[in-house]
């Protein structure tokens, strides 16, 4: 039956996936072809124009710009929060979705979660500034991977919970019948038959952490300022400098991209390392 | 048009480089004098004219000893910060960057210190504008008002001016217009001759209200007014708003490119920068960006004038320009030594070097200071003319919120969804819900 | 259960329970201690309205004056409402389609490339949202846009994205579209990389066509899955701020006002906090309307193919 079938599908699905891949990367390269471009002719929509780095040059080395240490503290931060909320939400989502706890515990921590996600966000801004100012803790490394953290958690808290719960529930019984205490059952056989979830949540946490622009222009200082807040500076009032914004896009993904690919597979090593299977 | 722009470049960026390592040295060199005062912090945004406000700050550090600190913020993030800071027991900033649109919030507010209160009997230097009186405000009527307490300096001016091409008015024997009427003419004169759009309308939602208000005023009408006893009557839903619409309208739709509605302030210098428009009324502060070869194709055939005169020769502006204010919650060490830096940034010789550095003054009388006849600065006299004629159009604490409504009525005329009438009736509803539930008498004329 | 023989069976039972403890003790902990007081500031100051003066705040109590207003006055909330439904549920829907999709396909097509292929299709959602609207305002721009310029170098009519109310909202749609899609493929493929294979190849035996595979086995598999990224994803869509602030402000008219931007004018621009924390909760409870809906289609429809069987 199958060869020439799946060869078929195989085909249409390349086809298929080149195709989007296209669809993303044609706007994509545009967009960052626009950082070796003056603003004239970005402006008048030239998709050949003179080659300068004129951009690239405003960004780093411009006396009003310090785009490498806002790149180190979206590091700095992204890096920290993925890691906590990656790991008090895992070891939540297991005891949530697969130990034996009081009810109410269980749905009142959900329930707020959900609650708490689905306000928005810039309503919150005003009242963390107050909390951290009041105890001297604003425009700190602190106070942006504090809020970052819970900013994530719901998220991370019910993405694990689902890959929690697809875990096969016989594993869970075999492992409790060894004798396995709860904590060496989510170390050693829970995190590592969770890592895809695990990567692609920590993924997502990641690129929302690196990309949030309304907590961290209010709690940032300007030594802690991020790498959104800096980009948005070049979104005026009179003008757009779009050239500056692409070289700072350009700039920021690639060591966004860098360390979450960097991160999966150091995610996937530890977990190997970890598992007794 | 476009090769000789390119080759133009390579100059422009070495005279770039040239002022960049001329100003580093110059710093570098001058360091000999204490300072004598605090470390002022100052809340401003990111900005074109951000240069040439920094090139002030460095010339006060060389002739005082004195210190500045900038805390540069995104536009869009400067009133958090300065709301998060002057709200606080104790503030973070000892200068706040306040744009015109933010003046009636942080004045009625409280949050700033009287500069009367700092020295006694301030007021500013003669010659310093204070565009339709908004430095100052009354807090028993809730309004801007020339005899009212002075509450900020001007630290960027910015005023609408009209801007014309003036390569497409030689091609067609054009001239600056002097009513509205005039401007249609050269509008549709433009437009008939295929070369450009003839006339840009900043028609978006978050530019109407501010766009519009130089037509309504010189059609001697405004949004509303605040009566002597404190109550409010509004005026939009009258003869002379509806003149004022409907000139607004006219040149949207009949010399404007196609869905105008949609145009903000950034469509609009593309399209002059580009040349695809020929006329507009927008600020001041656009023009470095249309004087540079980088960033424009119209270097040099654009030109500045006055805003066109209504019907019975009523002239206005809208004002745009920043005002540095003193929070309260600092020390008064630290407000003296801001109150020091404002005052030495209004003396013409500053001013003068400030445009020179690329900013627009907060003076009207430069005309005849060393920057007259330089063609670079042609842009001075109509700027000084316009700001002269500079309103506010929505001068109490609920402006933003006034704004939004009216906004959306104008610009659903704009978009044809409604009529003249219909707009301003809507407009003059909102107006009237508002300020009835801010507790106001409202009183209004009967609709259009 | 272990019988009671066992000698260390008091010991991990004890340990048992304090796991249960210690495992919730931090998320409880950062819930309480960064997300009470705003969330409680939000919900009760719908009930005040806060006026400033000489520099300190006052608080009148207006009990539910702000949501009479709201109601009652706030035309362009209601607008925004209409349109943040249409636009929830139309991109959801896309997002789903397409992220299941292009994870299935990229699972199928074979180890070739797949690095790759994530690699591209995480692209949009790590480029900062900002420069995403800017720069899509550039793409469809009427006059210089790119699209426009290469529909007019193939001689096809040009079209006005953004500055159109009939069709700016779908424009908006195709950004968001574009920019979060790979939010749903990231889920899709973690949940498809970690489905059961052994269940999968058992169940593979009994059906005969890739549709009936998808159907009876794929898909309820993921169930879990789909449901948590359609929640997520309708709660981000309900959150759009960004892409409209940057393309269209909410105009022309009230063509792409959406929830999040009412909200962001009264609450910010505006400076009525209580009005705007009014906005958020009545918006609450429209999300969470929409949630409980999207989940009871999701159930009732695998429901119905369970009883196929």
């Amino acid at each position: 039956m199958s060869v020439r079938r799946l060869s078929a599908g195989r085909l249409f699905s390349n086809t298929l996936v080149w195709g989007y891949a296209f669809l993303i990367l044609g706007p994509m390269v545009w967009v960052l072809s626009n950082a070796f471009k003056f603003q004239i002719d970005i402006l008048t929509g030239k998709i050949f124009a003179p080659f300068t780095w004129r951009n690239f040059e405003q960004l780093l080395f411009s006396r009003q710009s310090n785009f490498l240490a806002n790149l180190l503290n979206s590091a700095i931060v992204a890096t920290a929060s993925t890691l906590i909320v990656i790991v008090i939400a895992t070891m939540a989502a297991f005891t949530l979705a697969r130990l034996k706890m009081p009810d109410w515990i269980r749905w009142s921590v959900l329930g707020w979660a959900l609650l708490f996600h689905m306000l928005p966000t810039l309503t919150f801004v005003g009242s963390w500034y107050q909390m951290f100012a009041a105890v001297g803790l604003h425009g700190t490394y602190f106070a942006l991977i504090a809020t970052h953290v819970v900013f994530n958690l719901p998220m991370a808290l019910f993405l694990m919970m689902t890959f929690v719960t697809a875990l096969p529930e016989d594993l869970i019984q075999a492992a409790r019948m060894d004798g396995c205490s709860n904590g060496a059952m989510f170390w050693r056989i829970v995190m590592p038959l969770v890592r895809g979830g695990l990567i692609a949540t920590s993924a997502l946490m990641f690129i929302f952490s690196w990309s949030d622009f309304a907590i961290a222009l209010t709690l940032s200082s300007t030594d802690t300022m991020t790498a959104p807040v800096a980009i948005a500076t070049y979104a005026q009032e009179y003008e757009i400098r779009y050239g500056e914004m692409a070289a700072g896009a350009a700039m920021s993904m690639i060591p966004a991209l860098t360390l979450i690919l960097v991160g999966q597979s150091f995610v996937v090593r530890g977990l190997l390392a970890g598992a007794v299977k | 048009m476009f090769s000789e722009v390119k080759s133009k470049l390579p100059s422009i960026r070495q005279s770039v480089g040239g002022v960049a390592l001329g100003a580093m040295i110059a710093t570098g060199a001058t360091m000999a004098m204490a300072q004598s005062q605090p470390t002022i912090n100052i809340a401003i945004n990111q900005s074109p004219w951000l240069n040439s406000f920094i090139a002030m700050v460095d010339k006060y550090e060389d002739e005082t000893g004195n210190k500045i600190e900038l805390d540069v913020t995104p536009f869009g993030g400067l009133l958090e910060k300065i709301r998060n800071s002057v709200r606080g027991s104790s503030g973070t900033f000892d200068i706040v960057n306040v744009n015109s649109l933010w003046l009636s919030e942080l004045y009625s507010g409280g949050f700033l210190a009287p500069l009367g209160d700092l020295r006694d009997g301030y007021a500013l230097q003669d010659g310093v504008l204070d565009y339709g009186s908004t430095v100052s405000w009354n807090a028993d009527s809730g309004t801007f008002a020339a005899d009212g307490t002075l509450m900020g300096v001007p630290l960027n001016g910015n005023v609408q001016v009209l801007y014309y091409n003036t390569d497409v008015y030689k091609k067609l024997g054009l001239s600056e217009p002097k009513t509205w009427d005039e401007l249609m003419a050269n509008a549709k004169a433009i437009k008939d001759s295929g070369d450009a759009y003839g006339f840009i309308p900043r028609a978006g939602r978050s530019s109407i209200v501010y766009n519009f208000t130089p037509y309504l005023f010189s059609h001697g009408g405004s949004f509303f007014d605040i009566q002597a006893d404190g109550s409010l009557a509004v005026k939009i839903n009258t003869a002379a708003g509806k003149a004022a619409l409907e000139t607004y309208l006219d040149l949207a739709q009949n010399a404007g490119p196609p869905s105008s509605g949609a145009v903000e302030q950034g469509e609009l210098i593309q399209l002059i920068s580009t040349g695809r428009g020929a006329q507009a009324i927008a600020v001041i502060g656009a023009w470095g960006g249309l004087e540079n070869p980088e960033k424009s194709a119209v270097v040099g055939k654009i030109n500045a004038a006055l805003i066109p005169t209504g019907p019975n020769g009523g002239q206005a502006t809208s004002a745009g320009h920043w005002v540095g204010g003193v929070p309260k919650n600092i020390s008064a060490e630290r407000q003296e030594a801001a109150m020091t830096f404002l005052d030495w940034f209004q003396s013409k010789e500053v001013q003068v070097a400030y445009v020179e550095a690329g900013g627009v003054p907060v003076r009207g009388d430069l005309g005849d200071s060393s920057l007259a006849g330089d063609d670079r600065y042609r842009f001075i006299d109509a700027y000084s003319a316009n700001a002269a004629n500079a309103v506010m159009g929505l001068p109490v604490a609920q402006a933003a919120e006034i704004s939004d409504a009216v906004a959306l009525n104008l610009n659903r005329a704009v978009i044809g969804e409604l009529s003249v009438a219909e707009a301003l009736n809507g407009a003059a509803d909102g107006i009237e819900t508002i300020m009835k539930r801010e507790g106001y008498t409202v009183t209004r004329g009967p609709n259009l | 259960m272990k019988p009671a023989a066992n000698p260390q069976t008091g010991d991990t039972t004890k340990r048992n329970k304090r796991w249960v403890y210690l495992s919730l003790a931090p998320v409880i902990i950062v819930f309480l201690a960064l997300s009470a007081f705003p969330v409680l500031n939000l919900l009760g100051l719908s009930l005040f309205k806060v006026t400033w003066q000489d520099g300190s705040a006052i608080y009148d109590f207006v009990g539910m004056e702000n949501y009479k207003y709201l109601f009652n006055e706030e035309e362009i909330y209601w607008a925004g409402v209409r349109n943040t439904l249409i636009f929830a549920v139309s991109v959801v829907t896309v997002q789903m389609l397409l992220g299941f999709t292009m994870a299935l396909a990229v699972m199928r097509a074979g180890s070739f490339g797949r690095p790759i292929l994530t690699g591209i299709f995480l692209l949009p959602i790590v480029i900062p949202p900002i420069v995403i609207g800017t720069m899509w305002r550039l793409i469809m721009g009427r006059e210089f846009g790119l699209i426009n310029g290469l529909l007019s170098m193939a001689g096809l009519p040009t079209v006005d994205w953004l500055g159109n109310p009939d069709i700016a909202l779908g424009s908006i749609m195709l950004v968001d579209i574009w920019h979060w899609t790979p939010f749903v493929f990231l889920l899709m493929l973690a949940g498809l990389e970690s489905l059961d294979t052994e269940v999968l190849e058992a169940a593979r035996l009994d059906v005969t066509s890739f549709w009936q595979e998808m159907r009876h086995i794929v898909v309820p598999m993921m169930l879990p899955t789909i449901v948590i990224t359609v929640v997520f994803r309708i709660i981000l869509s309900f959150k759009v701020f960004d892409e409209v602030y940057l393309l269209t402000s909410g105009g022309p008219g009230t063509s792409t006002e959406v929830v999040n931007f009412s909200i962001y004018r009264v609450f910010f621009s505006q400076d009525r906090v209580g009005d705007g924390s009014a906005m958020s909760v009545v918006t609450l409870f429209a999300v969470a309307l929409m949630i409980i809906v999207a989940n009871g289609l999701i159930q009732r429809r695998s429901g119905n193919k369970g009883g196929e069987e």
